[in-house]
């Protein structure tokens, strides 16, 4: 599930997060809690419990059940609504959590910040079910500290009702013709990356030229765009109040099931942004056995399979795909189709040019 | 005249419907039918049902519940003593106290949620729902406090002297002359910390810990895959206890009649 607060609400969770580390570092007296908590720790690491942080509707109770019927681990769950919350819990040094699922570019952040774990792989069984297109990925190279578990893509939801035929490609949300009826994300990331595609370029161009290119095209869309909107967009494309909205696969799936027939998901031919949410060990996490009981259960397939038939998102698990209902795995807005998928990308840190984007972006807000 | 009497009631009457109208829609679309909110589907209490099968949607009522009660019993005891001490002794640092009683109402939510969590790590102390209840006590002290030194501002101190003259004992005099005089206070100060304990977000995501999520942080949590008219129903009964309980504190907090008084 991607879901982004704007740059600058990040940037002022982090810097509040970051002085208050700064501050809990120069009064420095953590020395003696740390030392008995080193003791309580290693008695912990056999404890029968998990402590589980992760999106909400991401994990069915029925199989958290299971898992503690089978082990006598008691799984106990607490739901976050954005990754920057994942970030702020773990930078507090005293969160109690065992394993976090934060997206793709979260977890570039908690390596860098090392406040998550490398995985133990020899206690890990199953890790070859895992589907190598999410693997080795650039926030986390060698999957040493990170394990996909779901992923999807940005596209866009359209109405049957008021569109011919079936689109494919971006071209709609720049045409004139659909002045007054395009949603698009209020994402900086995210609507460039819908202009780049549609331009033929890599969305992590660094490229001064082209990300001018894509710029001039978001300016001359912008007219055309009834609203840029990424909190309830899914909402907005229900009520009939836009067309098409540019928006993340998961929410665009509900609004498709919740009005059967009425409403179409679209991964562009040119490609589009995907991204993967991937299972992670705090540093801190303590309950050792009890995590890798928790990933080796969750890495069979049988298991996988009936949480991604409760949840309705992809897997990251591709042993698991015989035993997904054939309803989600044929749906494109769940299961981009191969032929888009080989023509998206993770979103990357972009470095310097993140600043020149930066200065479009308020250009073409500010219009 | 007439006419600028229509107006005045016009006015009146949209101002009223730019505050109200959002939660009016709110409460209108627990009752509906459809899955997606935006649209009215026809009239159902589906979902107030669903509620009470919904463990999520139960624990977290729980666990408000259980930070309500404790914030608010904490913050009473120590915000009435603070306020008594305020409201009949003259001491140095008393005008500071008074300023500082202030602070945890006026500093933004995010800055008290930041600071309290660099202090728990600090203090090496676990995020967990005790960490919640201690977060909340923070800031509710102050309004427990505000609320009955206002109620002690009206206070004739003849009453105890002459509880005092007659032989009463001073506690004596506490429990049975003072504490029934600025009790109103007391109560609608601590209805006035239980409702902003219910309601509180920022600073409760801050702070609560494995096993601490709150119903305002559930509600949260539930809005990002989706508003379904669950979410409505939820805010609804919220809603209705904060304004019930809201009704009882301001009834409390006005002032005696004169005649009890004299």
């Amino acid at each position: 599930m991607r879901r982004r607060y704007g740059i600058a609400a990040t940037l002022t969770t982090a810097l509040l997060v970051i002085a208050a580390a700064a501050i809990a570092t120069a009064t420095g007296c953590r020395g003696g809690a740390s030392h008995e908590a080193a003791a309580a720790d290693s008695a912990a690491s056999h404890e029968k419990k998990l402590n589980l942080y992760i999106w909400s509707a991401y994990m069915p109770q029925d199989v958290l059940d299971d898992f503690t019927k089978q082990t006598g681990i008691a799984v106990h769950f607490d739901l976050y609504d954005s990754n920057e919350s994942v970030l702020e819990k773990l930078q507090s040094g005293v969160a109690d959590y065992d394993l976090v699922v934060p997206s793709d570019y979260m977890v570039r952040i908690l390596i860098h910040l090392s406040l998550i774990q490398p995985l133990l792989k020899d206690r890990l069984r199953g890790l070859e079910n895992l589907d190598p297109r999410f693997l080795n990925k650039g926030f986390d190279p060698s999957n040493r500290f990170s394990l996909p578990y779901v992923w999807g893509t940005t596209g866009y939801g359209y109405s049957r009702e008021r569109v011919k035929g079936t689109p494919d490609s971006w071209a709609p949300l720049f045409d004139p013709a659909n002045k007054g009826q395009i949603l698009m994300l209020d994402d900086m990331r995210e609507c460039f990356s819908a202009a780049l595609k549609s331009l033929g370029e890599s969305i992590n161009t660094r490229d001064a030229a082209i990300l001018r290119k894509a710029a001039d095209l978001l300016k001359k869309q912008k007219p055309l765009v009834k609203t840029y909107n990424s909190s309830d967009f899914e909402n907005i494309l229900a009520a009939g109040d836009v067309t098409y909205a540019h928006g993340y696969n998961g929410q665009i799936a509900k609004v498709i099931a919740a009005n059967p027939g009425r409403f179409g998901y679209v991964v562009p031919k040119e490609g589009a942004t995907i991204w993967v949410d991937s299972v992670c060990v705090p540093a801190q996490a303590r309950h050792t056995d009890a995590i890798y009981a928790f990933l080796n259960f969750i890495l069979d397939p049988r298991v996988d399979a009936r949480i991604i038939n409760a949840i309705s998102y992809a897997s990251g698990n591709g042993a698991a795909l015989p035993f997904i209902k054939p309803e989600i795995v044929h749906d494109p807005a769940i299961y981009a189709p191969e032929e888009a998928l080989v023509r998206c990308e993770f979103v990357e840190d972009i470095g310097d040019a993140t600043e020149l984007m930066d200065e479009f972006w308020t250009e073409i807000k500010a219009q | 005249m007439r006419g600028r009497g229509g107006f005045l009631r016009a006015h009146t009457w949209l101002i009223y419907l730019f505050l109200y109208a959002p939660i009016a829609i709110l409460v209108v679309f627990s009752f509906n039918k459809a899955t997606q909110t935006a649209v009215w589907q026809g009239f159902t209490t589906e979902w107030y049902g669903s509620l009470v099968h919904n463990d999520l949607i139960l624990t977290s009522v729980r666990n408000s519940l259980i930070v309500g009660v404790a914030a608010t019993v904490v913050a009473t005891v120590f915000g009435t003593l603070v306020a008594l001490a305020l409201g009949r002794y003259a001491f140095r640092g008393e005008g500071l106290t008074r300023n500082l009683l202030y602070l945890p109402i006026i500093i933004p939510e995010v800055v008290i949620g930041a600071a309290l969590v660099t202090f728990f790590g600090v203090v090496g102390l676990r995020l967990s729902l005790v960490t919640v209840i201690l977060a909340h006590v923070v800031f509710s002290v102050s309004y427990v406090a505000i609320v009955v030194r206002a109620r002690l501002s009206g206070f004739d101190r003849s009453l105890e002297e002459a509880a005092l003259d007659l032989g009463a004992r001073p506690l004596q005099t506490f429990w049975r002359v003072t504490l029934p005089l600025i009790l109103p206070g007391i109560v609608s100060g601590t209805l006035l910390v239980f409702t902003v304990s219910i309601d509180d977000y920022v600073i409760t995501s801050f702070v609560a810990g494995v096993g601490a999520t709150t119903l305002p942080l559930q509600i949260y949590s539930m809005l990002k895959v989706g508003v379904t008219p669950e979410v409505n129903a939820v805010s609804t009964l919220l809603l209705l206890l904060t304004v019930v309980l809201i009704v009882i504190a301001q009834r409390l907090q006005q002032p005696p009649p004169e005649g009890v008084r004299d």
